[in-house]
């Protein structure tokens, strides 16, 4: 069996006696992006500092890149890349001058191919003062990256970009995917999640919520999805359900259903269509999306 | 050791673009030497026996207690210390990298204030050159050695510079720089003797200039050494404190 390139068995943090992360499991597969969800106050980042070897944790088993983030961090270091929360550099060091000292660190020589992969050639001879912020976090996205890493740790790494900036983060990350590294991705940002994970864990209170892809954790919640259509005809008649689907009201022509198995239920309405010798004007199926899967959660637990 | 050497090319170069540490490392000292200079050889011509000497006390402890903590301070509020740390940067590469950096930018300050003083105000050459930097460089190692520790224990920037203050302030009124510490009172002399700028100037006074002391000279040198190390062990016991404490 081959290992996991992230585990995580009982992990528990308490600072003082507040525990920030109640003895978590997490098991994250070679290749994987994994996404790390929650709202503020979670611990998210404590399980992040935790596998980062930033902080000693009070209990529960870890290894990330088949290191103990405690116990072999020089090993670790040159296994993991990080792009912290909230990180820094001097005011007046140049890009080139930080990647060149973090490369001498990792004992590499310059990483020219990243450099041009991730296009800041026009940026090296900039002081880290003089970078927008978009162009901070692409700086600390290929730091973490010139020790080619097995594993990359991101803790929202979009959080406060504009649009552009996202967007060309995401496909960075993307590529980064492409070649095989194991991405674990802390974010607030249910869409940047959908994504981009393969799999993604909700934490509340420090426990896991609700673990798996992000189409699982959406159906599992009650929430269903709504179907609207109208025909050219006006064919079909409010009331009733059909294939499974609920009606729910007629409103501007169209006529909505809730279910929970889209398959049937669509097939059913447009075999209903055809046989009526109408047409489809407009065909809508609206899923419930991650961010309402993710307020249930939360609700459900502050109100349990 | 490749790594820790490019880091220190890199933090001079660094510090030779910040504003803040061109101007107190070397514009405010070289400002203050060279009016003060202008002004205390021509008040008082028993200044000029000793004033490279006493410029660079005032130079020293102005950069290394001021300038030296800031950095520190900011790196640790900005996460610069953490981004370093998870990209292979030690925290204790980080310290001594500033402290090296400063000590060489004060070194360079100390030569400028050597040279440039007899031939600018005409004041004394010392008996023993070799002394003079010997001496002067056991007082930067003490002077840099408060810095950090400054550095590490204060939490903030305002509370560096309160503490910066406390050292920096006396430093210059009592240790007999401005004039001779025997005019003040009493309580404030030996007050004045547990900054190492007393020390220093008895120390440049009796081996370097090999003129008369008000305490044993190379009593002080070992005071001042004394000091040094006992900053340096502050700081690294107090800076391995925070850092753990910050990754409870």
């Amino acid at each position: 069996m081959t290992e996991s390139a992230v585990s995580i068995k009982g992990l528990v943090k308490r600072y003082g006696s507040f525990t920030a992360v109640n003895g978590i499991d997490i098991e994250v597969g070679r290749g994987e992006v994994f996404g790390l969800l929650g709202p503020n106050g979670a611990g998210k980042t404590t399980t992040l500092e935790c596998l980062e070897g930033m902080r000693k944790a009070n209990g529960g088993k870890l290894r990330v890149a088949g290191c103990d983030p405690q116990s072999d961090q020089r090993e670790l270091r040159s296994k993991l890349g990080v792009q912290l929360q909230s990180s820094s550099l001097p005011d007046s060091i140049r890009v080139g001058e930080a990647i060149a000292l973090i490369c001498a660190w990792h004992g590499l020589s310059e990483r020219l191919d990243l450099i041009q992969k991730f296009e800041i050639s026009d940026l090296l001879k900039k002081q880290y003062r003089e970078l927008s912020a978009g162009q901070k976090r692409r700086l600390h996205l290929v730091l973490a990256l010139l020790n080619n890493p097995d594993v990359l740790v991101l803790d929202e790494p979009t959080a406060g970009l504009d649009v552009q900036s996202r967007a060309q983060l995401h496909e960075e990350i993307r590529t980064i995917r492409l070649q095989g590294i194991t991405v674990l991705l802390a974010t607030h940002d249910m869409a940047e999640a959908e994504e981009l994970c393969d799999r993604i864990a909700i934490m509340i209170h420090g426990k896991i919520a609700v673990c798996g892809t992000p189409a699982q954790v959406t159906a599992a919640g009650s929430k269903e999805t709504r179907i609207r259509m109208r025909t050219t005809k006006g064919s079909l008649l409010p009331g009733g359900d059909i294939g499974g689907a609920t009606f729910v009201k007629a409103n501007d022509g169209y006529l909505e259903w809730n279910c929970r198995d889209i398959a049937p239920s669509v097939t059913e309405l447009l075999k209903r269509v055809q046989d009526a010798d109408d047409t489809v004007e407009d065909l809508r199926v609206e899923r419930p999306s991650l961010e309402e899967r993710f307020l249930e959660l939360v609700k459900g637990v502050e109100n349990r | 050791m490749k790594a820790f050497f490019k880091y220190l090319w890199i933090q001079l170069k660094m510090d030779l673009r910040d504003k803040g540490t061109l101007l107190v490392f070397y514009l405010v000292p070289l400002i203050f030497f060279f009016v003060m200079g202008a002004v205390f050889s021509s008040i008082n011509p028993l200044m000029k026996t000793t004033l490279a000497a006493s410029m660079t006390i005032f130079s020293v402890t102005m950069g290394a207690v001021m300038g030296c903590p800031a950095p520190i301070v900011k790196m640790r509020e900005s996460g610069t210390l953490r981004a370093f740390k998870v990209n292979g940067i030690p925290d204790m590469a980080v310290l001594s990298v500033q402290a090296i950096s400063a000590f060489l930018h004060l070194f360079l300050v100390s030569v400028i204030i050597y040279v440039v003083s007899p031939l600018a105000f005409h004041s004394a050459i010392p008996r023993s050159p070799a002394l003079y930097f010997a001496v002067l460089a056991v007082f930067l190692f003490a002077s840099i050695g408060i810095g950090l520790l400054i550095g590490v224990v204060a939490r903030d920037q305002p509370f560096a510079t309160m503490l910066s203050m406390v050292i920096f302030l006396p430093s210059l009124l009592l240790s007999g720089i401005m004039f001779p510490a025997t005019m003040l009172p009493k309580s404030l002399m030996w007050l004045g003797r547990i900054f190492p700028a007393t020390h220093a100037l008895q120390s440049f006074v009796g081996l370097a200039y090999q003129t008369k002391t008000d305490m044993n000279a190379n009593l002080s040198l070992g005071i001042i050494a004394g000091i040094g190390l006992l900053m340096f062990v502050l700081a690294t016991w107090r800076f391995n404190n925070v850092r753990r404490s910050e990754q409870l």
